[in-house]
């Protein structure tokens, strides 16, 4: 639910809680009033006729319009010399009847008259269409000025919350608040900016520890793999040298894995800016002839369907990159006397290979040390920098797997543009 | 062959004397820019083995006061960072290749020969070993004078096996060497024995000796002395 909505509902509820508290007090206070003035009339006729009784005059049955009724009656005079009675009528009257007791030459008189006034009902019916009325207006006006008002006051605040979706830790770009005179935003902003700051302060350290990490990584990765290559160079028995072997495999891996994770805090760190377009189809070429042996050797067969060159902005290694980490992929995890298939348009790039139902879900492959755990040379990282290559340049990438087909499709999102006077001949 | 080996890391600067001492270069080592300038203006070297990082200051350094002071010799960098930047701008500036930490010392061994045979104006660009002879300029490989029908690759293979003679390569260093760092070479071992096994073969049907042997466990030794008399 919005703010607004929320004050508004919030006023609407107050609102409906004091009106009705209001009209009836000011209808008590309204009824109030008449009956008093016509009880005070009342009882000034009541003494006028009084008065009238005592000069020795007979008086009529009306005084001033109003119905008299004099009788006398025994005993004392009662302690309350004004008695009021109401009596509601069906017509929507009331009808007040004031009696005042007097003393008149020994004589006790009671003098009563009576007058109709409007009934209390009839009030509250003439002030309910008016509250009514009232009501609508105020719940119109507090919609729109609700709105009017919030879009004014809380535009501050909206702006706020338009920068923070914008903000990207990974772009480093402090963020930039709109100024505001409203208290709490100037608080909140203060301590966005402060939050954020701090963020992309750290963020940086993190990152410049695991780039200086690896760098300082790949000398003692030097120096051991050198010894073991003078250790295994001198006389040594059969089983020593199987332990260096399998060190020797371990440095490896460590060396592969330090290399992948230095590449892509690279990647993440925005180090491989695209600045010019490159032929795709001329850079998968290349890599494909890098590939030639092996692809013979494992005895796979290739098709490639390049329609027509794409001319693509990324920075020519990425581009090498990425269809290096495909490619290696699509041959490691192939079957003897497999399949390759590559289909290149400025639209997409796919790239389908036979190969053993992957054991986790595909989309989890793209996860970092994530393997399908059929190939235990690989170290899980190949296809975090494909996404993170994909990510960096808009693309989109998908791998899926169908009756014993892997593909991944890497759709370019208008990123690229057929070139067709560069036509790649086909493989 | 006179090297310089300028690196700030003593253990590999020490790895990397011991290696090419065997190889029968003479070698010097700087701990430091300021070593290697001194070094650099008394004495001449073939090639210098430049690392990119040194304590007082950047490798790239020592490229400028190289060409200022027209001092020759052939440049290897070495650098650990894989950046980029680093290798084109070295390149630029008058290195003549590039290595990236951590290196295979046979690879390192031949690069350096590499150069020193591109820059060796007078220089046969032919590899002989006996009956097995290797153009480096148009990859072709004779043996015993009659030509042998080799791929790319196992000309490549087979150059490797001739540049670091008697010393032990492991099944990862050769893959590095024939795919590069870039690839993921774990995977690709199963790949150098299909090579290994081929090339053995095709030596062997030319009626040239084998002198590839296996270490079990371990990769490869070009052996010289197999078919040695008496042996």
């Amino acid at each position: 639910m919005k703010l607004v909505d929320k004050f508004t509902l919030c006023f609407l509820l107050i609102f409906f809680i004091v009106t009705p508290i209001s009209i009836y007090s000011t209808h008590y206070s309204i009824k109030q009033r008449i009956d008093n003035v016509e009880i005070e009339r009342l009882s000034a006729v009541n003494n006028e006729v009084a008065l009238q009784l005592k000069s020795g005059i007979s008086p009529d049955k009306y005084s001033q319009g109003r119905p008299i009724s004099i009788s006398t009656f025994a005993g004392n005079l009662p302690n309350e010399k004004i008695l009021t009675e109401k009596q509601n009528y069906d017509q929507g009257e009331c009808r007040i009847t004031v009696s005042s007791f007097y003393n008149i030459k020994g004589l006790n008189y009671k003098v009563s008259s009576y007058n109709y006034v409007t009934q209390s009902g009839q009030i509250l019916r003439g002030m309910l269409p008016v509250a009514l009325v009232k009501s609508l207006l105020m719940i119109v006006a507090v919609l729109i000025a609700a709105r009017m008002l919030s879009r004014n006051i809380l535009s501050p605040f909206n702006q706020s919350l338009a920068q923070m979706q914008k903000f990207n830790l990974r772009k480093k770009k402090p963020l930039v608040l709109a100024e505001s005179n409203t208290k709490e935003f100037k608080e909140l902003n203060l301590l966005l900016k402060k939050m954020t700051d701090m963020a992309i302060t750290e963020y940086g350290l993190v990152k410049e520890f695991s780039e200086n990490a690896s760098h300082e990584l790949q000398t003692p990765l030097s120096v051991l793999r050198s010894k073991l290559e003078l250790l295994a160079d001198t006389n040594i028995q059969g089983d020593q040298a199987i332990l260096i072997g399998e060190m020797q495999h371990a440095i490896e891996k460590m060396a592969r894995i330090n290399y992948s994770l230095l590449l892509l805090t690279k990647l993440e760190n925005q180090e491989y800016e695209a600045t010019e377009n490159i032929s795709f189809a001329g850079h998968i070429k290349s890599i494909l002839g890098f590939y030639e042996d092996r692809i013979q050797m494992k005895a796979l067969t290739l098709t490639t369907h390049i329609g027509d060159d794409i001319s693509l902005k990324i920075h020519p290694a990425l581009a090498d990159l990425l269809f290096d980490n495909l490619l290696g992929n699509a041959i490691r995890h192939n079957v003897k006397n497999g399949i390759i298939n590559i289909k290149a348009n400025h639209e997409a790039f796919v790239i389908e290979n036979t190969g053993a139902a992957p054991v986790i879900p595909t989309e989890e492959l793209f996860e970092r040390f994530k393997k399908s755990d059929q190939c235990g040379e690989s170290i899980g990282l190949g296809l975090a920098i494909v996404k993170q290559i994909c990510e960096l340049n808009k693309f989109n990438v998908r791998y899926t797997y169908r009756d014993g087909i892997h593909s991944l499709r890497i759709d370019f999102n208008g990123m690229a543009v057929a070139d067709s006077a560069a036509l790649v001949a086909q493989a | 062959m006179k090297i310089l080996i300028v690196e700030d890391n003593r253990a590999l600067a020490s790895s990397v004397h011991e290696y090419l001492s065997r190889e029968n270069y003479v070698c010097e080592q700087a701990f430091n820019l300021h070593e290697a300038k001194e070094k650099l203006l008394f004495f001449a070297y073939d090639c210098i083995i430049l690392d990119i990082m040194l304590p007082d200051g950047s490798g790239l350094d020592l490229l400028n006061f190289i060409k200022e002071k027209h001092i020759s010799g052939s440049i290897l960098i070495v650098s650990a960072k894989g950046a980029m930047d680093d290798k084109i701008r070295g390149l630029e500036e008058g290195a003549d290749d590039y290595i990236t930490k951590p290196f295979h010392l046979p690879e390192l061994n031949a690069r350096l020969r590499a150069i020193h045979r591109r820059k060796d104006l007078d220089g046969s660009h032919l590899v002989v070993f006996n009956e097995i002879s290797l153009n480096t300029n148009t990859f072709e490989v004779t043996i015993s004078n009659k030509h042998l029908d080799v791929t790319r690759k196992e000309v490549e293979l087979l150059l490797y096996f001739l540049v670091n003679r008697n010393r032990l390569l492991s099944r990862q260093a050769i893959a590095t060497h024939l795919w590069g760092d870039y690839t993921d070479n774990l995977s690709n071992v199963d790949f150098v024995y299909q090579h290994v096994k081929n090339i053995r073969k095709k030596i062997n049907q030319a009626k040239g000796n084998d002198y590839i042997d296996t270490v079990y466990g371990l990769g490869y030794k070009f052996n010289t002395h197999k078919y040695e008399t008496g042996r």
